[in-house]
């Protein structure tokens, strides 16, 4: 690697470019991509890499692929077919014990060879709809790893570009949508691709030495700037805990989460010692491709907001360097093999929500109140007339807690998850499922504040014909916490009832594996809603009088928990406002 | 007879003017300050002027073509219409969720403007009883008649001024909609109300919502200028027809543009890529790169082979919102003459996007801009003459622009200051390149098949060193840089699109199923052919254009595939799917051979050509060469750091087969040319100046 400096205009130049090329890659792979959990929900990661594993640069898709890869690259080296890269290889990669995000996340990964020298790699990682796995689409309720479905550790598709028949054949027979699976891995190769030809002509424009010489200069321009605001933090020992409803199993044992976040000058350590022990289904987490992304996502969401700063920070590793990850082995954040390591979303959004907790007390600006930090994640699945299989893969957002000057978003994805919806409409004519409702959620209120917090969603769905769902979710029993005086928020709830005959409505735990379910189902899913922020005595009476009008929240509520009255014709009662506010004030002193 | 295109911009409403007399064809240009309160004063003024330059009375006008920025400013300031809105029961909040994913990955402060700035209220939206069932679009729960009435009641003691109506599936089946508006219609018969399948009939509901809500709720305000400025315009003697610049690049009418609102939300730029179009043609050049930069941002559009491209309507947004409106395929980014300088705070050296706009402006306007921005480092560099901006009448001070770049960029990099004046220009150019480069070869176009066409007042500066990052085949510059975008009003045609989803498998589609699709597609010509018949084209002259919009069976987003002539047959459906496949592959590099092809939008343009504007041919060169339009010679600073005596011409004075040898620079009123070293100018006839790279 050379050491000269690259100059600042030429470092601009090609700090555009690699953010260029992720970008396109990202864009490539999402649009040509079949399963909705790509091509909508953008559950996929794509890059650049150098020989050495850090990442050049990662597509803005969505941020629980961030900093994953390399994890992966590390995997590979471990298992490649061969042991050795050659030019027109393309691999596949999915294997948690072998640094894999999670399973159904398959990387492809093509090496790029610059006049026959291994220079980097050109990566992406999607999540696929079906691998084969014990129930269709997502897992919970599974004894082990190989439950999960296929595993591949550093297999050749292509190997010196010959492609490999036999593999491409064995995912044909090994997953419930052979065809969805096969085309949407040749719309990653078709990403992976590009990006390396644009890395090749990158080097062929700038040189190999300026283009590497760059790529360190960037990383450490990240670093740089995540160190100067982890330095403005004082250092420290921040606490915070909470629990998980269950794994999906035994369903009533609450598995705690321990978060110490502890401040030294520019560096921090994330130590989750005292979180639950491992758990006998798949709700465990993988450490390398999950547990320690968790961890980036958070300092890079609070000290890096793109929000409230213009600067563009490259999304490199030198953004990581800073943030060190503690999760003992044999805990639910850093399991042994063979345990099942399949559903980890929640739990590392909840680690999340816990950092931004602990870190409240010294960066009110910056935190939010508690957050649904959750994810509802469903899988619905039925057999076709035709005798095929139909799996359908859905996200539900969740809502955000209130913040130091404005309102915690309603609906909307949270944290680590960034997708989109499915259309209702485009899945009315494809699938046998109709959408019956989905908008704000009205049974419960958000957490009152001076800022209040994001109202949850209410989405439900019917079956038209017999099917099986799995749905990955959390938050039932431990509420979202309010935040400097604000009230907790709500947690939430999933109901299942039948449209066709009347069999009540029956509720259900927020994880479930492989339920059957019959023609004119329903399940109903209630996000959790965001706590508070601030005292809502002060949030002003004419705010609330808008949030009645729009029904944000009921005349009821505005009495209640904010002491703001109302009049029959929705005007503001000053007397009887400023009278009830008072008797809240006092007692609270 | 005379023909007027004018084009409002942030500063200047920019004016050209055609006239012909006896057969003979002659072009006047004008620039008058804008009016941002009242556009139409701008425009009344300058069309006043610009006839009495070209000495045309009133009358004698017959067409008068305007970009304008009026629905655009609208979202921008958050003035529009208060909306009504009645939705299906159990979906109030399909606008307020929208596609549920934050504007921003990495962030815990972001806002979320369709929630924070709705385009309808929560409160003005009303859900109604009513169910259509998918895939058949039948009825399985009637429309609440009672509930649209009390809606409507409701609205009406609110002052609602616009009302939507936008069921779910309406696409498949449009009765209720049709009928809830003829509800609404009663009680509020002033209104502006439209229906969701009346505005963009397709499949995807938040999209679709979206863009009717955007419509009523720039629609009013909208309609209100168009009607008051055709009022005006009549008041003064002008008894022509106003046609309005939509953002698909064709003209329409003040009332289909009133209707739909939606349509002009990009005016403004679509006059650029136009009239870039057009400027090619006049040398024979029909694969151009247009870049159209301003004092804030630059547009950019590629256009092979003379085809304008058209968005895919996934990628519509205005703002935060989706709009589903044929756009021209532009990338905008903000890289501009104002672009500020700075470095931030892990060091790193940056240009833009924000802008010293107009007011303080560029540090060597003198007008309290204390940061470098682009203008100042090109003064710095001697390519901007201080005492020559705007043929003189602005002054500029160099001095300034040098302390200020010296002070803020050069010294803390340790860079000379014409380093670091170098370093503004090469960073800003770079930006503009990867967006070239995102419209260009991330569409699957190679820039090296392709001429560059810098315009709008500081484009010609950056030409050559923008050709040369991206390969471009030659830099053409366009004999009016600073007012292409006018001159696109007069050079376009006709155009209106209609849409429809008919989601259909085309490699199963029996002849029954096609010949649905041949309804449908027929239905959308007539409904073009009533527009353009209401324009007064007569039918031999309408064409069109017809574009299965598909995918394969099972993704989410569609690529155009043209569609032959004549219905579709079991013989020809197979040119739609291989259309697709070419196109598949030419956007992503990899096509899905064996793979059902699905149509989901039908979509039919029909066009009228309009008589394109006649530009004076120059006269041959003498041999007196260039020496008549030489002005002077002043140190300049060129890309690679040299600095070279480099003489001035004016642009004026040359002539058709003049060649300009670098390093030159070129001047005209509101434009300068840079010819670096190496690179040669070539004036064609037409008046383009063609540079080699």
């Amino acid at each position: 690697m050379s050491i000269k400096e690259v100059d600042p205009i030429t470092l601009q130049v090609i700090g555009g470019a690699f953010d260029t090329i992720a970008q396109e890659m990202g864009h490539v792979l999402y649009r040509m991509s079949f399963s909705s959990i790509i091509r909508e929900s953008q559950d996929l990661g794509a890059g650049l890499f150098d020989a050495n594993f850090n990442t050049l640069c990662e597509s803005d898709s969505t941020p629980l692929h961030i900093g994953s890869i390399p994890g992966y690259l590390r995997g590979i080296q471990e298992s490649l077919q061969g042991g050795e890269w050659n030019e027109g290889d393309i691999v596949i990669h999915n294997h948690p014990y072998y640094g894999a995000s999670h399973s159904p996340d398959i990387a492809v990964v093509i090496p790029i060879f610059w006049k026959g020298e291994l220079v980097g790699f050109s990566a992406n990682t999607a999540h696929h709809v079906d691998i084969g796995s014990a129930t269709p689409g997502l897992i919970i309720d599974i004894p082990d790893v190989f439950a999960e479905g296929m595993l591949f550790a550093g297999i050749k598709l292509y190997e010196k570009g010959k492609r490999n028949e036999a593999i491409w054949q064995f995912l044909g027979y090994n997953s419930r949508m052979p065809k969805q699976l096969q085309d949407d891995i040749e719309a990653q190769i078709a990403s992976t691709k590009l990006g390396a030809r644009r890395f090749i002509e990158l080097i062929e424009s700038y040189g190999k030495d300026t283009v590497m010489a760059a790529s360190n200069q960037l990383m450490d321009y990240s670093e740089r700037i995540l160190r100067s605001r982890i330095a403005e933090i004082p250092d420290g020992e921040y606490y915070a805990e909470g629990f998980l409803d269950d794994d999906g199993r035994n369903r009533d044992k609450r598995l705690p989460i321990k978060v110490c976040v502890r401040i030294k000058g520019d560096s921090v350590e994330v130590d989750l010692t005292g979180s639950a022990d491992q758990v006998p289904t798949g709700f465990n987490v993988p450490f390398e491709g999950s547990t320690k992304v968790a961890c980036y996502f958070a300092f890079r969401a609070l000290l890096l907001d793109t929000a409230t700063s213009d600067e563009y920070v490259p999304q490199n590793e030198g953004s990581f360097r800073p943030i060190n990850v503690i999760a003992p082995k044999g805990s639910i954040f850093n399991p042994k093999f063979p345990a099942a390591a399949e559903a980890r979303f929640t739990q590392c959004n909840r680690v999340i929500d816990l950092i931004v907790k602990a870190l409240s007390p010294v960066l009110p600006e910056r935190v939010t109140a508690g957050n649904s930090a959750s994810l509802s994640f469903v899988a619905y699945s039925g057999i076709r007339p035709s005798g095929d299989y139909w799996v359908f893969l859905e996200v539900n957002e969740g809502a955000y807690g209130g913040r130091l000057r404005s309102d915690g978003p309603d609906s909307i994805d949270n944290l680590m998850c960034n997708t989109r919806n499915n259309p209702i409409e485009d899945l009315g004519m494809h699938l046998p499922m109709i959408c019956d409702r989905y908008e704000l959620r009205d049974d419960v209120m958000p957490g009152a504040g001076k800022y209040r917090g994001g109202i949850g969603v209410v989405k439900a769905q019917r079956l038209l014909t017999d099917g099986s769902i799995t749905h990955e979710n959390e938050r039932h029993l431990d509420t979202p916490w309010g935040a400097f005086g604000g009230k907790p928020g709500a947690v939430g709830k999933v109901e299942v009832y039948n449209t066709l005959e009347d069999r009540g409505v029956k509720q259900l735990p927020a994880k479930f594996s492989g339920v059957q379910v019959k023609a004119g189902d329903v399940m109903a899913f209630y996000a959790p809603c965001g706590g508070g922020f601030g005292n809502p005595l002060e949030r002003s009476p004419e705010q609330l009088r808008e949030d009645v009008l729009d029904g944000f929240c009921t005349r009821e509520h505005a009495r209640q928990a904010y002491g703001v009255v109302l009049t029959d014709d929705e005007e503001i009662d000053d007397m009887a406002t400023a009278d009830l506010r008072e008797k809240m004030r006092q007692k609270v002193a | 007879m005379a023909k007027i295109g004018v084009d409002v911009g942030g500063t200047f409403t920019d004016l050209i003017l055609e006239t012909e007399v006896e057969g003979e064809s002659r072009v006047y240009v004008h620039k008058v300050p804008s009016t941002p309160e009242d556009q139409s004063k701008g425009v009344l003024k300058g069309i006043n002027e610009i006839c009495r330059m070209g000495s045309v009375a009133p009358p004698d006008v017959k067409l008068v073509v305007h970009g304008t920025t009026i629905a655009t400013n609208i979202t921008l300031e958050h003035t529009g219409a208060e909306v009504g809105m009645l939705t299906t029961r159990g979906f109030r909040d399909i606008l307020h969720i929208a596609r549920h994913k934050r504007p921003h990955n990495f962030s815990m402060q972001f806002d979320v403007p369709w929630q924070s700035k709705p385009l309808v209220k929560r409160r003005n939206r009303i859900p109604i009883s009513e169910r259509l069932l998918p895939p058949s679009g039948n009825v399985d729960t009637a429309l609440a008649e009672d509930e649209v009435r009390e809606a409507a009641a409701l609205f009406q003691a609110r002052g609602i001024e616009a009302v939507v109506i936008a069921f779910l599936f309406s696409f498949l089946n449009n009765a209720h909609e049709r009928r809830a508006k003829e509800i609404i219609q009663e009680t509020l018969p002033d209104a502006y109300v439209c229906c969701s399948s009346e505005v963009v009939d397709v499949i995807r509901e938040y999209e679709r919502f979206s863009t009717t809500a955007m419509n009523a709720y720039v629609g009013p305000k909208t309609a209100y200028y168009l009607r008051n400025l055709e009022r005006s315009l009549k008041q003064e003697g002008f008894d022509t027809p106003l046609r309005i610049m939509q953002s698909n690049g064709g003209i329409g009418t003040v009332d289909t543009c009133s209707e739909k609102a939606v349509t002009i939300l990009t005016s403004g730029p679509a006059g650029g890529v136009i009239g870039g179009r057009w400027a090619g043609a006049l040398s024979g050049i029909d694969n151009i790169i247009t870049v159209d930069i301003g004092g804030t941002s630059a547009d950019i559009s590629t256009i092979p082979g003379g085809e304008i491209k058209i968005k895919n309507p996934r990628d519509t947004y205005v703002g935060d919102y989706p709009v589903l409106a044929p756009m021209i395929d532009l990338t905008t980014i903000g890289a501009g003459g104002g672009s500020i300088a700075y470095i931030d705070e892990g060091g790193a050296f940056r240009v833009g996007p924000r802008s010293a706009g107009a007011d303080p402006g560029p540090v060597c306007y003198a007008k309290g801009g204390t940061e470098p921005t682009v203008t100042d480092a090109q003064v710095v560099l001697g390519r901007l003459d201080a005492d020559k901006l705007l043929g003189g009448e602005l002054a500029a001070d160099r001095d300034l622009a040098g302390k200020a770049i010296e002070d803020k960029i050069a010294k803390p990099l340790g860079l000379s200051v014409e380093e670091a004046a170098l370093g503004i220009i090469k960073i800003i150019n770079n930006n503009m390149a990867l967006a070239i480069r995102v419209n260009s070869v991330a569409r699957g176009l190679d820039p090296r098949n392709f001429a560059l066409m810098p315009f709008g007042g500081a484009g010609p500066l950056h030409g050559v060193a923008l050709a040369r990052v991206v390969s471009a085949k030659e830099v053409i510059v366009p004999p009016a840089p600073g007012i292409t975008a006018a001159v696109g009003l007069l050079v376009t045609d006709m155009q209106y699109e209609f849409t429809r989803s008919v989601l259909t498998v085309l490699n199963a589609a029996d002849q029954k199923a096609l010949d649905n699709i041949n309804v449908q597609v027929e239905k959308l010509e007539q409904l073009c052919r009533e527009r353009l018949q209401a324009d007064g084209v007569s039918p031999e002259k309408h064409r069109f254009v017809r574009i299965a919009e598909c995918r394969y069976q099972g993704q989410g987003f569609e690529l155009r595939a043209e569609m032959p002539n004549g219905p579709l047959t079991l013989e020809n459906k197979d040119v739609v799917m291989e259309n697709f496949h070419q196109q598949h592959q030419q956007d992503y590099g990899y096509a899905f051979e064996g793979s059902l092809v699905e149509i989901v939008t039908l979509r039919v343009v029909g066009v009228a050509e309009v008589k394109s504007l006649e530009w004076p041919k120059l006269a041959a060169t003498d041999s007196a060469g260039i020496e008549d339009a030489y002005l002077f010679s002043r140190p300049t600073t060129f890309d690679d750091g040299q600095t070279l005596d480099a003489p001035r011409y004016a642009r004026g004075k040359l002539r058709a087969g003049d060649e300009v040898t670098g390093p030159a620079i070129i001047i005209q009123h509101n434009s300068t040319t840079l010819v670096p070293p190496d690179s040669t100018a070539r004036v064609h006839e037409s008046g383009n100046l063609h540079i080699s790279v």
